[in-house]
């Protein structure tokens, strides 16, 4: 199983000093503010993903441009999802003069362990505008039930 | 191409962004994952390029986030044109969260060869 930053905010997180003192460094060159460039330690190798959990479900949505639904690869195995793909280079020939190159290709993986058991049949994964939306039903058991207590 | 001093507003920032020349245009690719059609605003004044995408964002106060890594707030570049650039000759294509616009530039500005003449 892969280790990933999980944000709890309950529990102490030791990544987020850095990432804090990854915005001060940014802060203390302008370089947000300045136009074209994406913060110094900004370079993305791996897609962005967000995990929501609602009520009945967890969403998975991960920023992929300029990737084809074909180029992903999903899977899932107990409650381990893992999204893998590889990123073609829009322009396949490398005659181009560039001027700035902030984009990245080759190949990714993530791992997301969700923390309960999802309804592996009951999976829907979307592409939209560059952004995947994977819905994961929770089982049953692992919905919030309230009990009634009855007192006598 | 110059690039401009961008405005104070925290909310917008910058698209991975790629320029490039190729065959006598000036390619400019965002990715804007996120942003659908409509949500795209490009507009030239004067000598400013304006790109201003959208992000839809369904927020759910009930929903709780485990992991949080994709970043709030909508996408905003501001490019200053220069001469050189084929006002005539501007497009733009979305697709798969990536913009491309494509820039000609003047015949006038390519190089060109200058025969000798010997004699």
């Amino acid at each position: 199983m892969a280790l990933i930053k999980w944000k709890n905010k309950d529990l102490y997180d030791p990544w987020e000093d850095i990432r804090n003192l990854q915005d001060e460094i940014n802060d203390l060159f302008n370089i947000e503010k300045r136009q074209g460039y994406t913060g110094l330690f900004d370079r993305n190798f791996s897609p962005a993903v967000d995990v929501v959990e609602s009520e009945n479900d967890y969403s998975v949505i991960c920023e992929l441009p300029g990737i084809d639904s074909k180029d992903i690869d999903l899977s899932i195995t107990s409650n381990v999802l893992t999204i893998k793909g590889t990123k073609k280079s829009e322009s396949e020939d490398k005659n181009g003069k560039y001027y700035k190159k902030e984009s990245w290709t080759g190949s990714f993986q993530r791992t997301l362990p969700l923390p309960a058991a999802v309804n592996g049949e009951m999976i829907k994964a979307d592409l939209k505008d560059g952004v995947l939306t994977v819905i994961l039903p929770k089982k049953e058991e692992a919905k919030p039930r309230s009990i009634a207590v009855k007192v006598r | 191409m110059r690039n401009n001093v961008n405005s104070e507003n925290k909310k917008y920032y910058k698209a991975c962004c790629d320029i490039y020349e190729k065959n006598g245009q000036l390619y400019l690719e965002l990715e804007m994952p996120g942003v659908s059609k409509e949500n795209l605003e490009m507009k030239i004044e004067n000598d400013m390029l304006y790109i201003h995408g959208k992000k839809n964002i369904n927020n759910n106060n009930k929903d709780i986030f485990l992991l949080k890594e994709i970043r709030d707030g909508d996408y905003h570049h501001e490019y200053t044109i220069d001469n050189t650039i084929d006002r005539n000759k501007i497009e733009a294509t979305l697709s798969k969260g990536v913009a491309t616009i494509v820039m000609g530039i003047k015949e006038s500005e390519k190089p060109r060869k200058i025969a000798i003449s010997g004699k």
